[in-house]
């Protein structure tokens, strides 16, 4: 029977990955927060 | 009248303009003389020492620290901020955004001046400054050193600003024929100098490359290079953002009043880059400091320090940039630009200065000579710039063109 195995996301790539696509999440956020005018709204 | 004759007359009449243009216009008085004429003979007596007596008579430079406070500041930060040309140039001429256009004459005499006062300080920094002209003249080369680039992209980059900004001063001249030459030959000098600058502001990072065994870890990567080159983005802007809240105040009689208006507009947008270009600079920030696996490393003062350069003077403005200008606040662009400026200024003098050699007890520490004489670099940036725009037509396009 196979045992689970622990993935320490450390040590692997996972978090920069997790990082990355915070980025790409937040950078959309951001760009359409700086392309709406609070004013004209 | 032949050709000669006509030549010869024309520079008669120039050399006898240029005299006039050098008597001083305005008050003597002024609280900026005030200031700077001090700095500027007590700098220059400083550099008499340097000159005469070497560097070691007044820098606490040695075989340990040969780059101290004129590389780290004048040189490596000072060409960091001289950004803001390659930037608007590239927005203005290629992208042609023209809401940008007033600012690209006063933008260009600040990275021209920027890259003769700084760069030029590194005559000073040389033990043998008569070397300054190897790279150039083929003596010793050193194709492999990234130096050799950076010397050869420095040269290059200040001809094509200048070349750039020589219209101003044919205008200024009144010499027709030779502006129009100069004007066709923008276009193709800022697509060269945009190519040179992307080029020397990583180049001035890989200059550290080599000191991994020296550098604080959390500082150091491979990728210095790339965080050079985007610093140098939101270092530009925020210098502009700036410099042009200042000139406005101080040169408001020479400034077309319905330029005080579009300047606002363009403040807004010089922000909104900043923002966006510091967001990506602290994700990669982020991205390199997860990939070092350096988590052990921000329990000491090293980690407090990096802490403080990159989410106190990163992060922060660059959040303040996103709300201000959603909320069209100039107060807290201003406030945002100076903080981006100081964590510029930290993060350059961090990987040259501060962290450099962190762990060894005798730590470098500029003299106060070497401070005066930076200062001095300074002020003469400043004199020539103020020379400059109260003759020439910087802030705006002289009307008969």
């Amino acid at each position: 029977m196979e045992s689970y195995t622990y993935l320490n996301i450390f040590e692997t790539k996972g978090l920069e990955y997790l990082l990355l696509m915070c980025f790409l999440v937040l950078f959309v956020f951001l760009i359409r927060y700086l392309s709406t005018d609070k004013e004209k709204k | 009248m032949n050709n000669s004759q006509s030549i010869q007359s024309e520079i008669k009449r120039f050399l006898k303009f240029f005299f006039q243009e050098l008597k001083p216009q305005g008050k003597w008085l002024t609280p900026f003389n005030i200031i700077t004429i001090p700095i500027i003979i007590v700098g220059l007596i400083i550099l008499y020492f340097r000159f005469t007596e070497g560097l070691g008579s007044v820098t606490n430079l040695s075989q340990k620290y040969p780059w101290g406070f004129w590389i780290g500041f004048d040189v490596v930060t000072g060409v960091a901020f001289a950004g803001g040309a390659y930037i608007i140039t590239f927005v203005v001429y290629v992208m042609r955004v023209e809401k940008y256009h007033s600012i690209v004459r006063v933008t260009v005499l600040n990275g021209l001046l920027a890259y003769i006062f700084y760069a030029g300080a590194l005559v000073l920094d040389l033990g043998k400054p008569w070397n300054i002209i190897n790279p150039i003249i083929g003596n010793s080369f050193g194709y492999n050193s990234v130096l050799f680039l950076v010397s050869w992209h420095f040269l290059l980059y200040m001809i094509a600003e200048f070349i750039e900004f020589s219209p101003v001063i044919a205008e200024w001249a009144k010499f027709e024929k030779l502006r129009k030459i100069l004007n066709s030959l923008t276009l193709a000098t800022v697509i060269f100098g945009i190519t040179l600058s992307t080029l020397h502001q990583s180049g001035l990072g890989a200059l550290f490359l080599m000191a991994k065994p020296k550098i604080h870890p959390l500082w150091y990567t491979e990728f210095i290079p790339i965080l050079f080159l985007v610093s140098s983005i939101f270092a530009g802007l925020s210098m502009i953002i700036f410099e042009g809240t200042i000139s406005h105040k101080v040169f408001k009689k020479l400034i077309d009043p319905k330029h005080h208006h579009s300047f606002n507009e363009i403040i807004f947008g010089l922000a909104k880059g900043a923002a966006i270009s510091m967001f990506v600079y602290y994700f990669f920030k982020a991205l390199i400091f997860v990939h070092g696996k350096h988590w052990d490393l921000l329990n000491d003062f090293w980690g407090g320090w990096f802490l403080l350069e990159v989410i106190g003077l990163v992060l922060i403005p660059c959040f303040m940039f996103a709300y201000s200008v959603r909320n069209k606040s100039l107060g807290i662009i201003r406030v945002a630009s100076i903080l981006s400026l100081i964590g510029i200024i930290l993060n350059r003098l961090n990987i040259s200065v501060i962290t450099f050699n962190w762990n060894v007890v005798d730590k470098y520490i500029p003299s106060w000579q070497e401070i005066v004489v930076t200062l001095m670099v300074i002020s003469c940036e400043l004199w020539v710039f103020r020379w400059i725009v109260t003759r020439m037509p910087v802030f705006e396009k002289n009307k008969n063109y």
